[in-house]
């Protein structure tokens, strides 16, 4: 009976630290949703015996992959922060829509023109059209109607000289104001096509 | 007086025939709960009697029961649960035989359910019966066994049994909702039971998540997600908790409805650069385009026979509800009244659509038939109301309703009657879709 003990002791130490370890390991990793939550299941499903020693690793590799989100999501601002300086440094201007529109208004077209001057003047850059809209109305409409902003604008950067290869499109739908205020001048705001380089 | 032994030989006639059926509701349609003139069923339900047995009950079961019951059809909308303290009936254990169904129905009760509980350890048999008090006959007798833990499952046994014989349909009792609370720029999905216990955050992902979507056979949750970075399209097992990628081409990739078989999905894609509706064969992971139109074409749903497919398209100018064949063919518009008409919702009664609507810069809840025809308001009052979904039986719609910063989830029933809250928070609750029936 002594040795079953001493032998369960052994064995909640020694899961512990290699839980400790794995833990270490991945901290340099991005964390990755899909397999924590594969982990999570299968840990779930562990014998009730071992209670305590998943608790605790799960604890510590919690400790570490917050560590590691935090450490990647401070990274990726200070990339956005760099991109965005970059950006302002080229001049880059964001088009605005109507609502409810994606076709390019005419005060667009002049920016469109200023941009697209910058990109080819940066021909080794690809270059992400986001498209965004207001609050108003259906997150799924939204979000293809952000698409379409997106594309529109591409197709006109298209007819300005720029390879299409070049240009990515993405929609954030409503989900990105600038201006989080419920009023016409947000809104009018918030309609809009931003350029990033990367 | 002779009227009165036969009513009493009737009885036990009925009593032998339930006895013997015994775990076989009655399947009657007792009243058309969807006519216009329905008035809610007004019903008494009893503390269950602790009958002999093993060990002492636990105290308090035969109240929680009852009163779990009680909160059941009180969600379900169509039933008018009377206050206990109104009951004349002392908690004297009855046979059915003395029951005074004249004491029920100056009360006002229609329907009475009794029963007893037997416990011995923490096994428990409930035996419930119900009354229709103005014919003073029962309409069912039925056990059920399981443990004290079981209460909740019990009570929603009970009172699905009680809608079943009522109105030939057990109800939502065995459903959930899943849908998205947005929080500082982050969305995830969130699941509850219909009660709004059981509540579970499903996805962790801390970025764009919307669009939640049951598989019909319950297994599967299909969601679109940013957390790649751009928007694409899972599918999630949930027993397992496995996650899979099943649609991420160039540009939008957005969920829409199951098939009604689960074996197949609607997506909106804009990989041909232009957002069109696709299918797409889960098991052999081959696509179909079935919209060919320069506009916005999003937000598809399945018909519940499988035949046709509702979607959103602005192709008119506006943003506008149509209805498909399954294949692309026969595109029709059923909606005409205002500029801003989404988030179609199939009856799973089939006939009808739920969408939203802008009138007088509100989004309110409206319900129109396939052919556009017979167009109703549903909502009306000063919030915005978005995001129906029909329950599995038809008979409720969910959505959420907004209104300066206070968000709730809020279901009435399917003619806008008698609106209940489920949830209520600061945070922004969207995109609720009710599950099917769970086993």
């Amino acid at each position: 009976m002594k040795k079953y003990l001493t032998l369960i002791g052994l064995l909640m130490v020694f899961s512990f630290g290699l839980a400790m370890f794995s833990g270490c390991a991945e901290k340099q990793a991005v964390v990755k949703d899909e397999s924590v939550q594969e982990q999570k299941a299968v840990s779930a499903q562990a014998a009730p015996v071992k209670e305590t020693d998943d608790e605790v690793a799960r604890r510590a590799k919690e400790q570490t992959e917050r560590e590691a989100a935090l450490k990647a999501q401070a990274a990726k601002e200070a990339r956005e922060k760099k991109n965005a300086a970059a950006l302002n440094d080229l001049n880059i201007q964001n088009i605005y829509f109507d609502y409810d529109k994606s076709n390019i208004r005419s005060d667009a077209r002049e920016i469109l023109k200023a941009n697209a001057e910058i990109f080819t003047k940066n021909s080794s850059a690809t270059i992400v059209v986001e498209g965004y809209c207001d609050e108003r109305g259906t997150t799924e409409y939204n979000m293809a109607l952000g698409e379409r902003r997106a594309q529109e604008t591409k197709q006109y950067l298209e007819n300005l000289g720029i390879n299409a290869s070049r240009i990515e499109t993405i929609s954030y739908g409503e989900e990105r104001p600038l201006d989080s205020r419920s009023t016409e001048e947000a809104w009018a705001q918030n309609r809009r096509v931003q350029f990033l380089l990367k | 007086m002779e009227k009165q032994s036969f009513f009493k030989l009737l009885i036990f006639f009925i009593l032998l025939c339930v006895s013997c059926m015994h775990n076989t509701a009655f399947a009657k349609v007792y009243i058309d709960i969807d006519a216009p003139g329905f008035q809610q069923f007004p019903i008494a339900i009893c503390d269950f009697q602790n009958k002999k047995g093993g060990a002492a009950p636990s105290s308090d079961f035969n109240t929680a029961l009852a009163d779990s019951i009680r909160h059941y059809l009180d969600l379900s909308g169509i039933f008018n649960v009377l206050d206990k303290k109104s009951f004349l009936e002392g908690l004297e254990p009855g046979t059915p035989e003395t029951i005074r169904f004249s004491d029920w129905s100056v009360i006002g009760a229609d329907f009475l359910l009794r029963g007893d509980i037997i416990t011995s350890q923490n096994d428990v048999i409930v035996e419930s019966r119900l009354y229709d008090v103005t014919r003073g006959q029962l309409l069912f007798n039925k056990k059920y066994s399981g443990k004290t833990g079981d209460l909740p499952a019990m009570a929603r046994a009970i009172a699905a049994d009680i809608l079943l014989a009522l109105t030939g349909d057990e109800g939502d009792f065995n459903t959930k909702m899943a849908f998205v609370i947005k929080k500082n720029g982050q969305s995830d999905i969130y699941t509850m039971d219909y009660d709004t216990s059981n509540l579970k955050n499903l996805t962790n992902h801390q970025n764009i998540v919307a669009a939640p979507r049951w598989s019909p056979d319950g297994q599967y949750l299909a969601f679109t997600s940013y957390k790649g970075g751009r928007p694409e399209v899972y599918l999630r097992h949930l027993k397992t908790g496995k996650e899979k990628k099943i649609s991420s081409f160039k540009g939008l990739n957005l969920c829409g409805s199951f098939s009604p078989d689960s074996k197949k999905i609607l997506l909106t894609l804009s990989k041909d650069d232009n957002e069109e509706i696709y299918v797409l064969d889960i098991d052999t992971m081959t696509l179909k385009r079935l919209t060919r139109n320069y506009s916005i074409d999003v937000s598809p749903t399945w018909s519940p026979d499988g035949k046709k497919i509702a979607f959103v398209s602005n192709r008119s100018g506006s943003p506008q509800i149509f209805i498909m064949d399954t294949d692309g063919n026969n595109v029709k518009r059923i909606t005409f009244e205002g500029n801003y008409n989404t988030s179609p919702s199939w009856s799973p009664r089939g006939g009808r659509i739920a969408y939203e609507g802008l009138i007088n810069h509100k989004y309110q809840i409206f319900s129109v038939d396939e052919e556009g025809h017979n167009l109703m308001q549903l909502t009306f009052d000063a919030a915005d109301n978005e995001y129906p979904s029909w329950s599995p039986s038809g008979r409720q719609i969910v959505f959420c309703s907004r209104q300066g910063s206070r968000s709730r989830l809020t279901i009435m029933n399917s003619n806008g009657l008698n609106a209940r809250i489920l949830k209520e928070s600061k945070d922004y609750l969207v995109m609720p879709t009710w599950s099917p029936r769970f086993k």
